[in-house]
């Protein structure tokens, strides 16, 4: 146990306050009771509304008592029907959510997390954990006072929950931020999760290989910033909801997404079969779009609960999603799906504050073995994931705030920013062509427009 | 666990390393053979006297009555011997479906019962004269309901077996609010048990329901302290109405809970059937043999049961049910393993059923009355829990007036007091609980059994519907009279009650409209939630 804790009064002058109660006809109060006691019992004020509440009487009194946050029990799926009301008259009122319950599922946690709740506890979670997450929720809510505190966000290193401090001497532009790293446990993601926790952020960082992701976790021992592991196949449907939940619960929130995690499935169109093709669809598309969906649905309820976040995603695509590449014609077709998500995502998630660019590393990783064997340390291989790994940490730092929607080129000692396919010279298409007419037109039209590049190789 | 640790139960009863002829030596006399006076060793002289054994059945209601009853016909058909069915949220709290406040919660953790029609769905085609039929729902209504439902499918509301839980002193601090002050609960009780003890005179219409008041956290002593002073209360107080103790005493029967300590749970029920025998032969001066042995039966607990890795809740289950067997308790309801996430799916039904089946068929253990008996380690406790409890009882008459009590609020800081007591084990790890604070899994390793138990689904939207639909179809003139009559007799604090109520909903009044009444009756607004009446029926986002 903790012992007596700090509490949330710290260095605001005045304890934490929190109106609790249950909703509708949720007549178990358990849990509301139980919370309530440990609050005071840590130096909160709590005005008990027992059972029977609507969001409007739980709100109403929140904000006559000027109360921090609004904590609710659940015991009844009832919840359910009020959450959306609950959500938004917090939102309008500046006042925390902290929702907890014995029938919160994993899943009911994420999405409530996601639609804007500032903490969810499913049964059984640990006092310290409630404690430290109310706490975090309430300085959260006081930074946001709009008047009293200047620049709220960036102006207290040391709360709870947020990284730890700062290495005199090395800038750290990161220090503060979260963010989450895909396939985090070798080559690019490696390199990637140690740059970013050396740059100051808290790398929340997945991995289906369990004993890789504690090594890199080890090697960030020392840095500034920190890792917290969690192990999930990004391809599972809950994996964006596991992933934004842990970061939630261990930071409090989410500033970055780096989707990195892939695997190669090679051969030619005539010979991959079914499996291979799913595996390589749902590893670098779907796992992406659902990542980019649930960070981005988080994002959205910051912003309009007033809390915009300073928010990144770095995607991954390839070489080959942008020129091709022989005889991977699928891993060639899921990466270009890749470049047009960076594209698509970058226009739809910039009204809540959030970049979305990708990033085509060129590097000696287990998906490009053909590269051979390398050299001695990163220093003396330009093909080192390493190199890579600053270009992800600039895009998602400050500097980078204007930069979204475009595609880097990195590695083996060069950078690049591709271009887009482009619309090329304009003819009139006559209605209803003929065969002899067309045979006239389109190689005209072809003439008109630069051929693509050559389909790249291992040869080339 | 160590031994220079001092072990206790989870009652904090002390306990030694071992127990031998010293620590009982009680006269035999005093425990009585099963099925005789005290009763300490059963209710049942012989297994031959109970050839079914004990009640199998599971709590049980979900959506409409319709749903419902097709749910009943399933456990029945699965080889349950009785049913417990108790009522959703709004349906607890005498409210209508399509109240906007009610609405959300409309089916989801019971059935949905607001007029006669619902009760005569909800027992179509279940043999009524066969089986037990207990009621965890507002006794005034269950018994109403019941006893109008019952000739609509042609069984003499006298043939009925069953019981309806009587909770005057705690419903309302312990989660089946009812909006109405403690005189016109207790009202409500004596009046009903007075109703079926004519009418459905083999019911057991005073069931004392310890479960639902400790399963948030209380003590096996703070549990049966609590029930017996119910019981008391309830009966000195039909018997200052002039009844004869023998005439009310046999319908009496008691729902408890088991917990974890298996023995202390074993040991409580000994207890209870000992204490009962005495109050009713010493205090109320019964002289009935069927007043002394009391019906007990047990609702295994949910609070048990966790979220965490729900197949380890089968295995709970599975060893209450057999020290309840032990125990010799006249009925079994075991939580079932989703519990924790809901109200029983049918599968879930179903392994509990199973679960009872088995320790009854295989395992022998019903060839012998009170198996334990003897036990040096469990006469000892049993003692020592009557001791605990009776001391607990007396302490709190003591106090002075029960229903002061209840007013002041005294009742709801003990419940209160026990929650937080067993968060504080639970936070602690002084309650070692497998799976929540030791050998926990990562939630991604916790997938089995968790999509049957995570399963959920949406409030009875159809049943609000039809509800309101069918509201202007009724007729009005005896509905208003008969809604005149409930208002009338509330007001008037020597009038019965039950006679009202059941005219009004035999007329077609819904159980929230009689309510209403009973609270306009004495001068309450008719609506508990009148500051929700006009909210928008929020919709449920899936």
């Amino acid at each position: 146990m903790t012992g007596p804790a700090p509490g949330p009064s710290a260095g605001s002058g005045r304890p934490g306050r929190i109106v609790i109660g249950t909703l509708g006809l949720d007549q178990h109060e358990v849990g509301a009771m139980a919370i309530s006691r440990i609050l005071i019992r840590h130096g909160y004020e709590v005005i008990y509304l027992g059972r029977f509440n609507t969001p409007e009487r739980l709100t109403a009194a929140a904000e006559q008592e000027d109360a921090d946050l609004v904590g609710v029990s659940i015991h009844s799926w009832e919840y359910a029907a009020y959450a959306d009301e609950l959500l938004a008259r917090c939102r309008e009122l500046g006042i925390g959510l902290v929702l907890g319950g014995s029938v919160l599922t994993e899943r009911d946690q994420a999405d409530l997390l996601g639609r804007g709740a500032d903490a969810v506890f499913g049964p059984y979670a640990s006092e310290a954990t409630m404690l430290r997450q109310i706490d975090a929720a309430v300085r959260r809510v006081r930074a946001g006072d709009p008047p009293a505190q200047a620049a709220p966000a960036q102006a207290a290193p040391a709360q709870a929950g947020q990284p730890s401090g700062t290495q005199p001497g090395r800038p750290v532009p990161l220090a503060g931020r979260t963010v989450i790293v895909t396939g985090a446990a070798r080559g690019l993601g490696r390199a990637y999760t140690v740059e970013l926790c050396r740059q100051g952020a808290a790398v929340v960082a997945d991995d289906i290989d369990e004993a890789a992701l504690k090594e890199v976790a080890d090697a960030a021992r020392d840095l500034p910033g920190s890792v917290h592991a969690v192990v999930c196949d990004v391809t599972g449907p809950d994996a964006p909801r596991t992933l934004l939940d842990a970061a939630l619960r261990r930071y409090g929130q989410l500033h970055g997404l780096v989707s990195n995690a892939g695997l190669l499935r090679s051969g030619p169109i005539l010979q991959l079969d079914d499996g291979d093709l799913r595996l390589l669809l749902d590893v670098h598309v779907t796992a992406p779009f659902r990542l980019l969906r649930a960070a981005g649905r988080y994002w959205r309820a910051e912003a309009k609960a007033g809390r915009a976040v300073e928010a990144a995603v770095v995607l991954t695509t390839s070489a080959a999603g942008l020129y091709g590449f022989r005889a991977e014609a699928a891993y060639s077709a899921a990466k270009a799906g890749v470049a047009m998500l960076t594209r698509v995502g970058a226009d739809e998630l910039c009204r809540y504050g959030a970049t979305v660019n990708a990033v085509a590393p060129v590097a000696r990783t287990r998906l490009t073995e053909w590269l051979g064997e390398a050299p001695t340390g990163p220093r003396d291989d330009p093909l080192a994931a390493e190199h890579v790994a600053p270009v992800i940490a600039w895009l998602l730092g400050p500097a980078a705030r204007t930069v979204t929607g475009r595609v880097l080129e990195a590695g083996n000692g060069q950078i690049s920013a591709p271009s887009t396919w482009q619309a090329g010279p304009q003819f009139p298409l006559p209605s209803l062509m003929s065969p002899e007419a067309a045979d006239v037109l389109l190689p005209r039209v072809l003439a008109s427009a630069a051929p693509p590049p050559e389909v790249l190789s291992s040869q080339s | 666990m160590t031994t220079d640790e001092a072990a206790s139960s989870a009652a904090g009863i002390p306990l030694r390393p071992f127990y031998g002829p010293g620590e009982a030596d009680r006269d035999y006399a005093e425990l009585g053979d099963p099925g005789a006076y005290p009763y300490t060793r059963g209710r049942m002289g012989s297994p031959a006297a109970r050839r079914r054994g004990w009640i199998h059945r599971e709590l049980s209601g979900e959506g409409s009555p319709r749903r419902s009853n097709e749910q009943l016909r399933a456990l029945l058909a699965g080889g349950a011997l009785g049913i417990d069915v108790i009522g959703d949220n709004p349906t607890m709290s005498a409210l209508d479906p399509d109240h906007p406040m009610c609405i959300p919660a409309v089916g989801t953790t019971g059935v949905s019962l607001c007029r006669k029609q619902d009760f005569v769905e909800l027992v179509e085609g279940i043999p009524l004269d066969e089986i037990t039929l207990s009621h965890s729902l507002p006794p005034a209504f269950a018994l109403a309901g019941q006893y109008l439902a019952s000739p609509c499918h042609g069984i003499d509301p006298r043939v009925l077996r069953g019981s309806a839980i009587q909770p005057p002193l705690y419903s309302e601090d312990c989660s089946y609010s009812t909006f109405l002050p403690f005189e016109t609960r207790m009202r409500l009780t004596l009046d009903s048990i007075v109703f079926a003890l004519r009418e459905m005179p083999r019911f057991h219409a005073f069931l004392e329901d310890t479960y639902y008041i400790s399963d948030g956290g209380l003590d096996a002593v703070e549990e049966m302290s609590l029930g017996l002073l119910e019981i008391r209360e309830v009966c000195r107080r039909l018997l200052a109405r002039g009844l004869p103790v023998d005439s009310f005493a046999p319908r009496i029967a008691i729902l408890v809970n088991c917990r974890m300590d298996l023995f202390e749970e074993i040991a409580k029920i000994r207890a209870t059937r000992r204490m009962f025998a005495r109050m009713m032969r010493e205090e109320f001066g019964a002289t009935d043999p069927r007043s002394w042995s009391v019906n007990i039966a047990v609702h295994t607990s949910g609070l048990t049961l966790t979220a965490a890795q729900p197949a380890n809740n089968i295995v709970r289950g599975a060893v209450q049910a057999l020290a309840m067997a032990m125990a010799g308790v006249q009925g079994l309801e075991i939580s079932a393993f989703d519990e924790p996430f809901r109200t029983p799916s049918a599968i879930a039904h179903q392994t509990a059923i199973r679960t009872q089946q088995v320790i009854q068929t295989e395992t022998n253990i019903t060839a012998v009355e009170d198996p334990l008996g003897g036990s040096w380690y469990l006469e000892s406790l049993t003692d020592e829990l009557e001791r605990r409890i009776d001391a607990a009882v007396r302490q709190m008459e003591a106090l002075g007036d029960v229903g002061t009590l209840v007013e002041s609020g005294y009742f709801r800081n003990i419940f209160l007091h026990g929650m937080d007591r067993h968060s504080r084990a639970v936070q602690s790890g002084e309650l070692r609980i497998v799976g929540v604070n030791e050998h926990v899994i990562a939630p991604e390793d916790d997938r089995f059994l968790r999509d049957i138990a995570e399963q959920r689904f949406e409030p009875d939207y159809a049943q609000v519907e039809s509800i309101r639909a069918w509201r202007p179809t009724r007729g009005g003139g005896p509905l208003q009279a008969g809604l005149e009559r409930v208002r009338d007799a509330s007001a008037d604090p020597d009038a019965d009650l039950m006679g009202p109520i059941v005219a009004a909903l035999d007329a077609d009044a819904t159980i929230g409209e009689i309510t209403g009444c009973l609270r306009e009756g004495l001068g309450l607004p008719g609506d508990p939630f009148e500051f929700a009446a006009r909210r928008q029926p929020p919709g449920i986002r899936t």
